[in-house]
């Protein structure tokens, strides 16, 4: 026979939440664990594919790394060799040669594209698609070209140059002298990048108001004074907008570089990416490939903070 | 399913089953039946037609390329095993194998080149037993390819073949001069170069690029051997700026003088990659340059008019001699693999002799010997320029030569330390001596990186 016991006072329906409960939701707020669910799918997702392959990489950065043999933890030997390494501090110069002159350049020529596309021409829509033409073009296609085109012996520049305009007694190693063969990468940087700035200019050109410009006229401004008052005011946020994002993407070109010279001759054209390239496949030495990644990390990440920032600040106006 | 369904059958005739309930029961049985069978059929196959991923090279030569694809093929059905190709090329190959073994998903047997029992020894399974098999039936591996297959006496791979080349040259420009077939570079090529040349018409005495890529790769390598220098001494120690600094020097300054003092090689030369010697050379702009056997090859296939007029020889030399290293490719087999037993049984039937033989033969002298016994075979004799190619393979030596095959002598050809040594001196205007210096630097950091394990 069992005797019913009275059920203990703490078992009795009590609703009220515990302590720590109260205090969790005075802090993250009354649905804090609604909150909490909705944000799980992509902070997993974010620490899947973005904060644990990060993190794996900074580990093995600091590890000797071999191919199918397991990492060895070095520390930060392999930052302190690079630093101290010829080619590698080469390769730095030289990023910041091809980024900087083909920004410029691009800036430049991006801009003189949209003050031409936007004054009354004919056939404006056709030259529009037209320049947008290198843009377009997949960027191992433009490459592939450009090499053909350099090409010292059977190359159609070297063929205008002597043969057709007869300028020259002899061709040039486009790719592979001193004075030509960054000139010629950047070039075709430029070449491909070029429309990008001019198209986005062209947009924020047509987003000005006519009557600046004609306020402006009547006040007696020159066109270079209107382009200077009304123009690049109005295009300030664009243009930085595009400049940080073209820095970006010039700063990790890897496929121009490495289709036309691979870094040669003698590493005059090495710039960071295809170096990191070279370390991974070519000496396989992965924990020196990831460093030299990671070193990209500290510009790049200024530069995209430098973005956010401006996006952001776009965005609440 | 006979037997149930009869059942159902009987019960439907004695009223004790609506034909309804007689369609939906014979349906599951049937259905049942079928689904089961299908199973027990792929489990069948399952354990009877294993599955094998076989990476071959893809070389330039397409008719091996199609022949050796076939071989596995044939073997694969005769074996009853499903085969998934996959190629590398000289642009992907060690891309490929580092991600596929960095990824932990190798094949099960792959076309290596040289660097590859050494690179990837921590992937690959011992086939000594096997590697000495098959040389001991074909008279013992040829020196070169020894030295590549094996590490400390334990065998990687299994040695397949090593493409055969040399100095390709115009023997009609050649003979129009009246001059002999150059046995060395300084004076024999620098003379023929310079006395065929004709820039006006664009066409240049010599092609040879010291830029990043194989060709420049193997040429300064040679260069330095001819001069009786090495990047290395005979017990593996750094040597390009100590032990071997003055022939080296001068290698080096012969290499820089083609270009800067000789005027011989074309304008360029120093941007060109692996193709570009080869099509230079069929647009008939050059007199003389160094390949593999698939630019005779191309010439050959293409019904070319410079392929009669081209003489392949033997690779000129220096003071020193004439060296060369030719790769041996072979074969890998992976640890990961299930299937090893299988996969010796493939590299036995590939590298049997009647199908080695077939292969051999529509390779227009790629194909060479990695075999004493292969290097008699009377294939070498069809064509008078097979024999400079035979030849440039029986005296092939090795990455790190005089002193052993190392993980850093390979490294140091995959940074392409050499050229850019050279580069440095043509396009960035260091003096030799300074170039020399600076690639020492760069081999003894490999050294000591590579000695650590």
């Amino acid at each position: 026979m069992s005797i019913a016991r009275p059920l203990p006072a703490k078992t009795t329906l009590d609703v009220r939440p515990s302590a720590r409960a109260w205090r969790l939701a005075r802090v993250l707020g009354a649905d804090w664990r609604l909150g909490f669910l909705f944000v799980l799918p992509i902070v997993t997702l974010v620490l899947a594919l973005v904060a644990y392959p990060f993190g794996y990489a900074v580990y093995l950065s600091m590890t000797r790394k071999f191919v199918g043999m397991p990492p060895v933890f070095v520390g930060f030997e392999n930052y302190v060799r690079l630093a101290h390494d010829g080619f590698f501090q080469r390769a730095v110069g030289n990023s910041a040669i091809f980024t900087f002159g083909s920004v410029a350049v691009k800036l430049v020529l991006g801009m003189a594209m949209a003050l031409v596309l936007t004054s009354p021409i004919r056939f404006r829509s056709v030259f529009t698609g037209i320049l947008l033409v290198p843009w377009v073009a997949p960027t191992v296609v433009t490459a592939l070209n450009f090499l053909w085109i350099y090409d010292g012996s059977l190359g159609v520049l070297n063929y205008l140059l002597v043969k057709v305009f007869r300028v020259m007694p002899q061709g040039v190693g486009w790719l592979s002298e001193p004075g030509t063969a960054m000139a010629s990468v950047v070039f075709v940087n430029i070449w491909r990048g070029f429309p990008f700035f001019g198209i986005s200019f062209l947009a924020g050109m047509k987003a000005i108001p006519a009557d600046l410009y004609e306020a402006a006229a009547v006040d007696g401004a020159s066109v270079l004074q209107r382009f200077h008052h009304v123009t690049l005011p109005g295009l300030r946020n664009i243009l930085i907008i595009v400049v940080l994002l073209s820095t970006i993407w010039t700063f990790n070109d890897f496929a121009i570089v490495y289709i036309l010279t691979k870094g040669g001759p003698g590493g005059a054209t090495m710039v960071l990416p295809v170096f990191t390239y070279e370390m991974a496949f070519g000496a396989q030495r992965l924990g020196d490939a990831i460093a030299v990644a990671l070193y990209m990390l500290p510009p790049l990440a200024l530069v995209i903070i430098l973005l956010a920032r401006y996006m952001r600040r776009g965005s609440a106006r | 399913m006979d037997e149930s369904l009869c059942q159902l059958a009987e019960r439907l005739d004695a009223g004790q089953l609506s034909r309804r309930e007689f369609l939906r029961r014979s349906a599951v049985i049937t259905g049942s039946t079928a689904a089961g069978l299908h199973v027990l059929h792929r489990m069948a196959d399952g354990q009877t037609r294993p599955k094998m991923r076989v990476w071959l090279f893809k070389s330039f030569v397409t008719d091996c390329n199609d022949i050796l694809a076939r071989q596995v093929e044939t073997w694969a059905k005769e074996r009853k095993v499903d085969v998934e190709f996959d190629w590398a090329t000289f642009g992907d190959r060690e891309q490929k194998f580092v991600a596929a073994i960095e990824a932990g998903n190798p094949p099960d047997v792959a076309e290596m080149n040289y660097q590859g029992p050494m690179r990837y020894r921590a992937a690959l399974r011992d086939v000594t037993k096997l590697a000495k098999d098959l040389a001991g039936a074909r008279g013992g591996l040829l020196p070169y390819a020894d030295r590549v297959v094996q590490v400390n006496g334990q065998y990687f791979g299994i040695a397949h073949q090593a493409f055969g080349g040399g100095l390709h040259i115009r023997k009609d420009v050649v003979s129009e001069k009246g001059l002999k077939m150059p046995k060395v570079y300084d004076p024999d090529v620098l003379d023929v170069a310079k006395k065929c040349q004709d820039p006006s018409k664009d066409l240049w005495g010599f092609g040879q690029t010291l830029n990043r890529c194989d060709d420049g790769n193997g040429f300064m390598q040679n260069i330095l051997w001819d001069y009786g220098g090495s990047a290395w001494d005979k017990d593996g120690k750094p040597a390009l700026a100590t032990t071997f600094m003055k022939q080296n020097l001068e290698a080096l300054k012969f290499c820089v003088d083609t270009i800067q003092k000789h005027k011989v090689q074309p304008p360029g030369v120093m941007g060109w990659t692996d193709v570009s010697n080869n099509e230079a050379y069929m647009a008939g702009k050059l007199v003389c340059t160094n390949n593999g056997a698939s630019l005779y090859y191309a010439m050959v296939k293409k019904k070319h008019p410079l392929a009669d007029k081209t003489a392949v020889i033997l690779t000129p030399g220096g003071p020193a001699g004439s060296f060369t290293f030719v790769g041996a490719y072979n074969w890998g087999i992976f640890q990961k693999s299930k299937y090893h037993e299988l996969a010796e049984d493939m590299i036995r039937w590939v590298e049997d002799e009647k199908h080695f033989e077939e292969f051999m033969k529509v390779s227009v002298g790629q194909a060479g010997p990695v075999y004493k016994s292969r290097a008699d075979n009377p294939y070498w004799k069809t064509d008078p320029n097979f024999e400079g190619m035979k030849e440039n393979i029986l005296r092939s030596v090795w990455p790190g030569y005089p002193g052993p095959i190392t993980p850093a002598a390979i490294e140091v050809q995959a940074q392409y330390v050499l050229c850019d040594m050279a580069g440095r001196v043509v396009t960035a205007g260091l003096s030799p001596e300074a170039a020399l210096k600076e690639a020492h630097a760069r081999v003894e950091e490999i050294h000591k990186f590579r000695s650590r394990g």
